[in-house]
């Protein structure tokens, strides 16, 4: 007699099978779709200049103007400075501005002072060298395409329409999964916050194609498709923790929305840095009076029953206060007004014993500085005082008794990494050594989602999630998902150059930066590659705080593509 | 913005580490998966877990020892033979760590690194595993060592081939239907989790004049000219050196065969610890021997701060020596098999090891003695006749203190070419070696013998 359970298995194993490869669809089909529809590799204006009859294409949003080869527009002229003045475009046209040259920046013949206003035809000099600004459409060279973009199409990759009904249509596989493996009850539960799901899913598409106009959909539906994971992960574990998540992916939606709009204006920016560092170090302050210790990091705060960490808030201030236009950058007081902030915020974080926010803040605060200044001086001393730091700590916590739990928390980590298995049933060892059991027992399929026993443990949705990721979707899934996260790297860098300032190509590469940081720390830390733990997984750990501010630092990626502002539908 | 873009380079470079991390881990998986999931808190494989669909444990004759009927785990019909192999075997839980059942758990419940521990039940694949135990021998080994009443170990196995015939540890239990271990009985079972075979270290007493005398073959030139006048109790170092029987004038074969303690404390001493300690660690009393994922626990013999009299006592397996029973086996393997110590497999078939399935992989061996040094000692090794073999074996009777009676020692090899056994047996807190595990270790040998040859 022929077995049907063989038939409803083999359903089952087709299922789980097509689930990674599904994602891998989906997020190849979000990058593909990132590189098309930008606007054609052509100069944006050009500089003539009148004595050698020479033409310069300018391509750049903001232009460093100088002597030195890493300038924009490099000008072999001996009475021209290292860094001479930048060409800017603003929406009320182009602008010059001199970064303090010896020999000064002169429109029409009148020195420069601050941005002055250049219009077509106006002439420009700089040192004893003169050009004319002319029209983009005036240079007629070929001008060289980069890699990412190399299929440059009016034609989007996939209609953003179509790319949100697959990610939808992975999210619903989820729920029916989550809907068979279960003990008989609730039953549809995940169905019900699956229907959750997709109204916020389509509602934002909505607002984004209708009320925005925007043309592209990619980098949302990308947050939208982790988020989902992340909201349908919870359902069998504590279905309330799911809807709150969903609740703050709402909100992490209006705040990407709310800094967009916010950050529209590159200049404006500039003028509000002051206020919102106030802002950013009163709402860590706020944790250390208002804040419960709540295993072990004193970083929560609780206003009635809504709980909220600050300190993954001011993650996005700081990106905002770390990025400027590229004239700004020139001057230093920006620098030494950003390092003391950066200062005060780690210490705040030390104080709170929230060593991972504190790291992560410390590795951006190295990412900003460099990316500002692009000195490796400024960016060794910092993490050489540090490290001087931590093995000093190290040093007394070994004589004198009187670190803090905390303390011998992350000094525990250090003693087993990489010896995990000697200390499984210590805690020094014990997350790890469950996280790769579990990861190891889920195959590269997957459990089934809900049906693994790795949500049992502590943190397994948070700092771990990774391992429930892994142990219930697969170990692809949970790679897929890593990447994806990673890769906005790969694209925050396609665009720098296209952004209409440094001060979006700063804070968006900052930004992914930032997440693939914290991604790091996140799977390394729970598999033993790395020795810290105790942040996480952007978009998908549980955590509401978190997710808005992974919202909030997408927001910042979006900007940078000019596309964001610049085209509508 | 070209230098922003070229200072990115440094956030790249990060996200380029990111997904090395990520090939990294990915290698990490591939090796180590096997290994990660056979864990006692693994609650996909722990309980019964996983073993409703696990394969068979068969002996090296084929007959089942374990095997899954109707999604029951089922154990051997004969409730000693069940009880001879718990150790070997293991029960449904994951508590005796060394067990097949616990070890390659992963395995017979059709693991593998692509589905995780999740195939549907219907298409999953289980596995079979052949062990090089016999069931038979196991029995009768363990029905005289659970008569004494006493914790022990008894193992026999083939010096040419690795093959582990008989391996019993006490106390036991039926793992057809394991006990609650609470506060009235755990002194019933106390350390009962443990194979005493793979896991445990002894005092070894009088077994370790083997490897002094090695040590006196070695570097002592005129050592068989020489004789000794034993009055059963001498000064060394300012401490008496006490023999059970006084010898009177007695050689060193002699001393060999009636295990005077006086002759052997001289030999220590005279050899002095430099020597000694670099013999025993030749002859591998300080190492752990690895085999199918077991490492043994590590012996000790170290005199470095030993005074005089310790010296002198740790010669004849007393001071704070410790020997491991499987080590003792493999060492005597060793000098039967002029000096080459095979290592054991209780692994006959199916343990996936791929390598060693198509026979590539042979086994490992340990040159723990000189084949001359072997030959001699072999020589000198007192005599003995049973189970249709010629066996050359020591006694020992290791004292313990605490209050306890001492721990009698049987291990030695036969030289039989048609079986190549070496054994080792311990029952602990008993009495002389001869009276109680020497009963024990010639049933084993006996019917392993059988085992082997078929008569």
């Amino acid at each position: 007699m022929f077995d049907m359970s063989v038939i409803f298995d083999a359903g089952v194993v087709g299922l789980r099978i097509l689930m990674p490869l599904y994602a891998i669809v989906i997020v190849y089909q979000c990058y593909a779709a990132m590189r098309r529809r930008r606007r054609p590799e052509k100069p944006l204006v050009s500089l003539y200049n009148p004595n050698s009859g020479g033409m310069i294409p300018v391509v750049f949003w903001e232009n460093s103007i100088g002597r030195s080869k890493s300038s924009d527009i490099m000008i072999n002229d001996p009475t021209v400075s290292k860094n001479h003045c930048v060409l800017l475009r603003r929406s009320a046209g182009w602008f010059v501005s001199d970064v303090g040259s010896t020999a000064g920046t002169y429109v029409n013949g009148t020195r420069v002072r601050g941005r002055t206003k250049v219009l077509i035809d106006d002439m420009i000099r700089v040192g004893k060298t003169e050009y004319q600004l002319k029209r983009g459409d005036d240079f007629n060279s070929p001008l060289r395409g980069d890699r990412f973009f190399s299929k440059v199409s009016d034609k989007p990759a996939i209609q953003a329409w179509k790319l949100m009904l697959m990610i939808t249509l992975f999210h619903l596989f989820m729920a029916v999964e989550a809907m068979f493996w279960n003990d008989g009850t609730n039953v549809y539960a995940p169905l019900v916050l699956f229907g959750a799901l997709a109204v916020v899913e389509w509602g934002f598409f909505s607002v984004s194609y209708f009320a925005l106009r925007r043309l592209n959909f990619e980098l949302e539906a990308l947050g939208l498709f982790l988020t989902g994971i992340g909201v349908l992960l919870l359902v069998r574990q504590v279905e309330r923790s799911a809807y709150v998540q969903l609740i703050a992916a709402v909100l992490g939606i209006a705040l990407y929305c709310v800094i967009i709009k916010f950050i529209e204006d590159p200049d404006r920016s500039d003028k509000i840095r002051f206020p919102v560092m106030i802002v950013a170090v009163l709402m860590l302050l706020s944790s250390i009076v208002l804040g419960r210790v709540t295993n072990g990091a004193a970083n929560w705060v609780y206003i009635g029953s809504i709980s909220f960490q600050p300190s993954e808030l001011v993650k996005t201030i700081f990106i905002f206060i770390g990025a400027s236009a590229l004239d700004k950058l020139q001057t230093k007081r920006n620098l030494i007004e950003f390092i003391i902030f950066s200062v005060v915020c780690v210490g705040l974080l030390a104080l709170m014993s929230d060593f991972g926010a504190a790291l992560i803040f410390f590795v951006t605060f190295l990412l900003v500085v460099f990316m500002r200044s692009g000195d490796i001086k400024t960016v060794l001393l910092p993490v050489g005082s540090v490290i001087g730091a931590f093995v000093l700590f190290r040093f007394l916590a070994e004589r004198i008794n009187f670190i803090g739990d905390r303390f011998n928390y992350v000094f525990n980590r250090f003693k087993a990494y990489r010896h995990v298995w000697e200390y499984a049933n210590e805690a020094a060892g014990y997350q790890q050594v469950r996280v790769l059991t579990y990861i190891a027992s889920g195959g590269l399929f997957g459990v089934g989602l809900g049906n693994g026993y790795f949500k049992q443990y502590f943190a397994s949705e948070s700092d771990l999630v990774f391992a429930l990721l892994a142990e219930e979707m697969g170990v692809i899934v949970a790679i897929v998902a890593a990447l994806a996260v990673a890769l906005l790297m790969i694209y925050a860098r396609a665009i720098a150059t296209r952004s209409r300032s440094t001060f979006y190509s700063i804070s968006s590469c900052c930004a992914a930066g930032l997440l693939v940081v914290q991604l790091s720390l996140n799977i390394f830390g729970a598999t033993d590659i790395l020795p810290l733990t105790g942040v996480t997984f952007p978009f998908i750990s549980s955590g509401g705080s978190s997710l808005i501010s992974c919202w909030g630092l997408l927001a910042f990626i979006k900007a940078a593509d000019e596309r964001t502002y610049s085209m509508k539908r | 913005m070209k230098r922003t873009l070229r200072r990115s380079t440094l956030i790249l470079i990060f996200t380029l580490a990111f997904i090395g991390g990520i090939g990294f881990f990915t290698a990490e998986l591939i090796f180590g998966a096997k290994d990660w999931v056979d864990q006692p808190y693994n609650a996909h494989i722990s309980g019964s877990g996983g073993l409703e669909q696990a394969g068979k444990i068969l002996d090296r004759n084929g007959n089942v020892l374990a095997q899954t009927v109707n999604g029951e785990r089922v154990y051997n019909s004969d409730p000693s033979v069940r009880q001879a192999l718990l150790h070997t075997v293991g029960d449904n839980s994951l508590n005796i760590s060394t067990a097949v059942q616990s070890k390659y758990r992963s395995l017979l419940t059709g693991y593998s690194l692509i589905w995780g521990l999740n195939m549907p039940q219907s298409m999953r694949s289980s596995h079979d595993i052949t062990l090089t135990v016999d069931a038979s021998a196991c029995k009768a080994a363990y029905d005289v060592l659970s008569g004494m009443g006493k914790r022990g170990a008894c193992v026999v196995y083939n010096y040419k081939t690795g093959e582990v015939i008989c391996s019993v540890s006490t106390y036991g239990y039926d793992p057809q239907a394991p006990p609650e271990i609470n506060e009235s009985n755990e002194a019933q079972y106390d350390g009962v989790y443990l194979d005493n075979v793979v896991s445990s270290t002894y005092t070894p007493g009088s077994i370790f004049k083997i490897v002094t005398a090695a040590a006196a073959i070695e570097n002592i030139p005129d050592l068989f000219e020489r004789t000794w006048y034993c009055t059963g109790g001498e000064e060394i170092g300012g401490h008496p050196i006490t023999c059970v029987e006084t010898h009177y004038e007695i050689n060193f074969e002699q001393a060999m065969e009636q295990s005077c303690n006086y002759v052997f404390a001289s030999l220590a001493v005279e050899l002095g610890s430099e020597k000694m300690n670099a013999t025993a660690e030749k002859m591998g009393i300080n190492m752990s021997f690895h085999f199918d994922d077991i490492s043994t626990p590590k012996g000790h013999y170290n005199t470095t701060n030993a005074t005089e009299n310790d010296l002198a006592w740790s010669g004849s397996g007393q001071y704070d020596d410790k020997v491991n029973p499987m080590q003792m086996a493999i060492i005597c393997g060793a000098i039967g098999n002029g000096g080459k110590g095979t290592c054991p497999t209780y692994i006959k078939s199916g343990s996936g090891d791929i390598l060693k399935e198509i026979g590539v992989k042979s086994s490992q061996s340990y040159d723990l003695v000189n084949p001359a040094t072997a030959a001699t000692l072999d020589g000198v090794m007192p005599k003995y006749e049973f189970g249709g073999m010629s066996v050359h074996a020591k006694t020992g009777t290791a004292e313990v203190g605490d209050e306890k009676q001492p721990n009698g020692w049987f291990v030695g090899y036969s030289v039989n070419e048609d079986a190549p056994l070496a054994f080792a047996c311990v029952v602990e807190d008993s009495g002389f070696g001869n009276q109680y595990a020497r009963p024990v270790a010639e049933a084993a040998m006996a019917a392993s013998a059988q085992a082997i040859r078929g008569y």
